[in-house]
């Protein structure tokens, strides 16, 4: 008897030290023999913890990143320091490609207020592969049918109304930023910490409307318990056909949060050129297509070209806006 | 109907027990090691889960989650090191107990415990799902503040025997919680510039230096003194007729403040574990007990902290918001399925709601089998000198750190947070507001100011909203009745004293 508990408890102290070791080596390289890049398993940083909307997409990417091109990848979550953690995790590593970083349009927000050290022109932003606009979100019984409607109000009884969402100074305040310059209203802004938080507030009646990505209400949004008043896409969102954009209620206001891939600036043009590749076999793929709709995500698949371009119009235009609203000197 | 026998189908499968029995298996493990919680549980279980159906990735989840808020105890007993941070609460009298040769006894109470709160919030989560959402929908920003008010009210419980030396902590608690960016500036305060700080102070490094560093250095000082023979044998996990008595209403009220507590996003069983061990505090006819090993210090947080599982899924299920950041998990790798929470899951995919529901009671009852195969091992740390014992604590506690964020500065404040603890034994001053504090700081400060934005500046908010007057009421409450009673006990002496006296003068 004793000898068979003194077994399993040596078993037990096994399973344990097994449990650690399987943890630490995580963080070890693991050989690989592929010609050309990679030549061995490539580590996508995700700048935020697991089980998130970006840990989804990123552990997605890599999923099918050794299914449709062979490669033998890993996912790192890197999260703190509002992604300056996960950045600083690329930035110490060389500039071969073997570290890719995972991120999201908080980026722009976070260089403008300081809280990322590094700018730019540090990294190559290879692409932007998902993106979610913001709408503007009020309960199905509200007396606002259309964003005129909500603008009309909010001119004649200015910051008459709660409005919240997620975060302070970040992207879905921005947007309301856009549409009170757009609509020549005033309007406070009530910031809550997650993003769930922000359905619930709306659905117990502690916030009157809610600018937030569609998806953060989806069951409310989908059964009509929240209505969508107006969204911040180009055209009609193909998941939400029924929502009409901002832009043809008459104010010109687009954007949306996206997700994509980055390398450290100064990484050779050939590595970067084999990366594309393997992320256009992703993006071909039925698989991914999939994930996309079942994830009510768009897909910008914007190239380094237009998705550099695309983060500095955002950094200035982000830049006034903090600035306007004191989250920036 | 189909969906309830289809559910049961895949439950008592094979694979449905296996899946239960594995999850039951690592969550104890996961939960025992400090920094490993049943959210970074979670997310290394989710790649294992894509193979796996909806059903059997739910009930594995479930599982691991369930029996790491147990397994967070076993190390806070044995170790003084919760393994999750809602074990907290549960190392001040289970440790006690421990150091007391009772380590058997701590364990089969938390163990037992932590099942009866985790079927009471299973229960909850079967019956009560759509009124009990309802519930959490009433509490705006002006509630959330009073419930961390009414949080903050246990500070005296913890502060041993100067109440003086626990509100000094307890600042210094909600000072740290202030580090970090404001919750409503959206700018970083009191960081020095390090952005390891920017999401706060991390409060596991925090719970991990305080709580067990500083008692590995205690015992490392002490080593020339002979160390405490335990004799205990450990074998048997079933609690004694007498200790059911005892601890039986710690373990429901336990189980209804956990389950409620639960649902509240942001609040969870970090903050469920001091509220109810208070509240058991209280009650209990011998509350001078609480701190040196009470039974019931170690039911009343350990069935509230199970019971926060049931509450977590409650938002999730009825309104497709998680509960807690552990439900969180659940949602992404739900989405990895293609599904995506919230009610309408009750008519898309029934068999997969009630795998959930039903699952949930049932891991707690599969725990509780898995939990007693541990117990051999127990017996043998236990007998472990303490020379081991410090070493072993100071390991666990540099991994746990470490694996918070994978980084060395948690490390490094970790180390630091021990030091501080350790300086507080000597002077005899309670750690635990400290830990208190930290949790409720950020929930009381973003709450109040956000409660204050919304009402533009109109204090009258904190009244006019029901719930928080509740809770504020409640606060007060708690705050005199301990000095009403103090009151009540000198009255009685004086009129003890007065009849001796006359006695002596006849």
């Amino acid at each position: 008897m004793t000898i068979n508990r003194r077994t399993f408890g040596t078993r037990m102290a096994g399973a344990a030290l097994g449990l650690a070791l399987a943890l630490s080596s995580v963080a070890l390289p693991a050989p690989a023999m592929a010609a050309g890049f990679p030549e061995k398993s490539v580590t996508l940083v995700v700048w935020a913890g697991a089980g998130g909307a970006l840990d989804t997409y990123g552990r997605k990417l890599a999923e099918l990143l050794e299914k449709e091109s062979g490669w033998s990848v890993k996912v790192d979550n890197r999260p703190g320091g509002s992604g300056a953690v996960g950045v600083s995790q690329i930035m110490t590593q060389p500039a071969d490609g073997y570290n890719i970083l995972v991120f999201t349009g908080t980026l722009t927000f976070g260089i403008a207020q300081g809280l990322i050290p590094f700018e730019l022109k540090d990294f190559r932003m290879l692409r932007a592969m998902q993106s979610e606009p913001s709408s503007l979100a009020v309960l199905s019984d509200s007396q606002f049918k259309t964003v005129e409607d909500f603008v009309k109000y909010m001119k004649e009884n200015p910051s008459g109304l709660k409005v919240g969402g997620h975060a302070p100074g970040g992207f879905h305040q921005y947007m309301l930023y856009q549409l009170m310059k757009s609509g020549g209203f005033e309007s406070g802004w009530i910031p809550h910490d997650a993003s769930g938080k922000v359905t619930l507030a709306l659905l117990g009646k502690h916030i009157d409307a809610a600018m937030m990505t569609p998806s953060t209400g989806l069951a409310q949004v989908k059964n009509g318990e929240i209505k969508l008043l107006g969204v911040s896409t180009d055209k009609r969102s193909e998941f939400l056909p029924d929502t009409p954009t901002f832009k043809e209620q008459g104010y010109d206001i687009e954007g949306a949060v996206w997700r994509g891939i980055a390398v450290k600036a100064g990484t050779p043009d050939d590595v970067v050129n084999s990366i594309q590749a393997a992320v256009d076999k992703v993006t071909a793929s039925a698989d991914w297509k999939k994930f996309q709709t079942e994830q009510f995500q768009d897909s910008p698949d914007w190239k380094e070209e237009e998705f550099t371009k695309r983060a500095e119009s955002d950094l200035s235009n982000q830049l006034e806006f903090l600035k306007a609203n004191g989250y920036a000197q | 109907m189909d969906g309830i026998l289809q559910s049961l189908g895949v439950i008592f499968s094979f694979s449905g027990l296996a899946v239960l029995i594995i999850g039951a298996l690592l969550g104890i493990v996961i939960g025992a090691l400090p920094g490993l919680g049943p959210s970074i549980g979670l997310s290394l279980l989710i790649p294992f889960t894509y193979n796996l159906g909806p059903e059997l990735s739910m009930l594995m989840m479930i599982s691991l989650y369930t029996s790491a808020e147990y397994g967070g105890s076993i190390s806070a007993i044995l170790l003084s090191t919760p393994g999750t941070a809602a074990a907290a609460a549960t190392a001040i009298d289970g440790y006690a107990m421990a150091r007391k040769g009772r380590a058997n006894e701590a364990i089969s109470i938390s163990l037992t415990a932590s099942t009866v709160g985790g079927v009471f919030g299973g229960l909850a989560l079967l019956l009560l799902a759509m009124p009990l959402a309802s519930l959490a929908l009433k509490f705006g920003p002006a509630g959330y503040f009073a419930v961390g008010v009414f949080g903050l009210t246990s500070v005296a419980a913890l502060s041993g025997g100067s109440l003086i030396k626990g509100l000094v902590c307890a600042a210094f608690g909600l000072a740290l919680a202030t580090i970090g960016i404001d919750p409503i500036a959206g700018t970083p305060r009191f960081t020095f510039g390090l952005f390891e700080l920017y999401e706060g102070v991390p409060f596991l490094a925090a719970l991990i230096g305080l709580f067990a560093v500083s008692e590995a250095l205690v015992m490392i000082e002490n080593r020339v003194a002979a160390a405490p023979v335990i004799k205990d044998k450990v074998g048997h996990v079933f609690m004694s007729g007498a200790l059911w008595k005892e601890t039986w209403r710690s373990m429901l009220s336990g189980s209804v403040i956990g389950t409620l507590l639960g649902i509240l996003p942001g609040v969870g069983g970090n903050i469920a574990c001091w509220v109810a061990r208070d509240y058991a505090r209280a009650r209990d006819p011998h509350p001078e007990e609480f701190g040196k090993g009470s039974a019931n210090g170690i039911a009343a947080p350990e069935a509230s902290n199970n019971a926060t599982v049931g509450g977590a899924l409650v938002p999730l299920l009825a309104l497709g918001v998680p509960g807690s950041p552990t439900t969180a998990i659940m949602v992404g790798a739900l989405i990895m399925h293609g599904l995506h929470p919230g009610p309408q899951l009750f008519t898309e995919a029934p068999s997969l709601v009630y795998a959930i529901l039903f699952g949930t009671i049932i891991a707690s009852l599969v725990q509780y089998a898995a939990g007693s195969l541990f117990l051999p091992l127990m017996a043998r740390v236990m007998r472990l000198p303490d020379a081991v014992i410090a070493v072993g604590i100071m390991a666990f506690a540099v991994l746990g750190a470490f694996a918070i964020r994978n980084l060395m500065f948690d490390v490094y404040l970790m180390l630091g947070f021990g030091v501080v603890g350790y300086l507080m034994k000597k002077l005899r001053f309670p750690v635990a507001p400290i830990v208190l504090a930290m949790v409720l700081g950020y929930l009381v400060e973003s709450n109040y100011r956000t409660a204050l934005v919304s009402s533009q500046g109109d204090y009258m908010i904190f009244i006019t909203d029901p719930v928080s007057l509740l809770f504020l009421v409640l606060s007060l409450v708690s705050l005199l009745t301990p000095l009403w009673r103090r009151l009540q006990k000198r009255r009685v002496r004086q009129v003890d004293v007065d009849e001796t006296a006359n006695g002596t003068a006849r």
